[in-house]
C-alpha cells in the first residue's frame, strides 16, 4: 500500500505517491525488480483532464532515455510523455485500449502506463526525482498555475 | 382535466459547462436531437434552472423522462437531474462519445470546429436512436 504525500492548493488535492521516483514531467517510476512499471502522477492527471485515449509504445519496442513512451490524449491537450531512462517495453497496460479514464481514477494504482526493461536503471535513476523533491516541483507548478 | 391529451416527452438536459469545449458539444447535440432530430419527442430543460429549483424545470424533469448529456466526469447534469427527482432513462457522456469518433477532435467553445459540430451530430444520432427504442420500450409519446 502506497502512502502519499498531499497538498491542497485552492480546491485541488493532489497526491504524490513516496514509493517511486518521478520525472520532471509527472512520470512515476517504480522498480521492480530489473523491470521499471511507469504511470502519470496524481498533479498530471488532474492538470490535464479527463483522458480520451492513451498510446503507449508497443511491447517489444526500444525507447532510448528521453524520447516518447507514451501519448496521452485528454479533453484538453495532447502530451507526448518522455520515459527519462532507456529499456525495452515489455508490458502495456491492457486496460487502457477499453477503459483509459484508469488513468484519471487511479494514477499510481491500476492507471499504470506500461513495465520497462531499463538497461541500466541504478545508473539512470540517479537523474529522477525523489518524491519530496517532486512535490516540492509539483506544489510550485500548481500554484502557479493557480494563480495565473 | 377529462378529455385533455397530454403527450409526454423526453427532456433533455445538457452540460452548462461555460467555457469547456466539451460542454459546446453537449449543448450543440441537445440543439441537434430537440430542434431537428426528434423535435416532437423532446424537450429542453436548461441545466442552470434546475440548479436554481426553478420550479416549472423540477416539475418538468421529475414528471418526464430524462436524458441527460455531460461534457465531463463531473456529470453535473445527471447529478441534477437526479436531486430534481427526475426519472434518468440514458446518461450521455461526451468524452465517451469522443472515444467512439477518435477522428472528430472537437475544438473551439463559442463556436465549434468542424469537427466538433460532427460531434455533436453523432451523439444527437445516437440519442436520437435511443429515444426510438425508449419510445418503444416505454410507449413514452402516446397519450398520458
Amino acid at each position: 500500500m502506497s502512502e502519499f504525500l498531499e497538498i491542497l492548493v485552492d480546491k485541488f488535492m493532489f497526491k504524490v505517491a513516496t514509493d517511486r521516483l518521478y520525472s520532471a514531467e509527472g512520470l512515476w517510476l517504480k522498480s521492480e525488480g530489473n523491470r521499471v512499471r511507469i504511470g502519470v502522477s496524481d498533479f498530471f492527471q488532474q492538470h490535464n483532464g479527463d483522458v480520451a485515449f492513451a498510446e503507449i509504445k508497443a511491447v517489444g519496442k526500444e525507447v532510448t532515455a528521453n524520447s516518447e513512451v507514451a501519448t496521452i490524449e485528454t479533453m484538453k491537450v495532447n502530451v507526448e510523455l518522455p520515459l527519462p531512462i532507456s529499456g525495452k517495453v515489455v508490458e502495456v497496460n491492457p486496460v487502457l485500449s477499453t477503459a483509459p479514464e484508469a488513468i484519471n481514477l487511479d494514477p499510481y494504482g491500476t492507471g499504470w502506463l506500461a513495465v520497462i526493461e531499463a538497461n541500466d536503471w541504478n545508473a539512470e535513476k540517479t537523474h529522477l526525482l525523489e518524491p519530496l523533491s517532486y512535490f516540492k516541483k509539483m506544489k510550485e507548478d500548481a500554484e502557479r498555475e493557480i494563480n495565473r | 382535466m377529462p378529455g385533455k391529451k397530454t403527450f409526454i416527452k423526453f427532456v433533455i438536459v445538457p452540460c452548462s459547462g461555460i467555457g469547456k469545449t466539451f460542454g459546446s458539444v453537449s449543448r450543440e447535440a441537445a440543439y441537434i436531437i430537440t430542434e431537428d432530430l426528434r423535435q416532437d419527442d423532446t424537450q429542453l430543460v436548461a441545466l442552470a434552472k434546475l440548479v436554481m429549483g426553478e420550479a416549472s424545470a423540477v416539475e418538468t424533469v421529475s414528471g418526464n423522462p430524462t436524458i441527460t448529456i455531460d461534457g465531463c466526469k463531473l456529470a453535473c447534469a445527471s447529478k441534477m437531474v437526479r436531486e430534481s427527482g427526475g426519472n434518468i432513462m440514458q446518461e450521455f457522456d461526451v468524452l465517451d462519445v469522443y472515444r467512439r469518433y477518435k477522428e472528430l477532435r472537437p475544438d473551439g467553445i463559442a463556436e465549434l470546429n468542424e469537427n466538433g459540430v460532427k460531434l455533436a451530430q453523432a451523439l444527437a444520432e445516437e440519442a436520437a436512436v435511443t429515444i426510438d427504442k425508449l419510445k418503444v420500450d416505454t410507449k413514452v409519446g402516446q397519450n398520458a
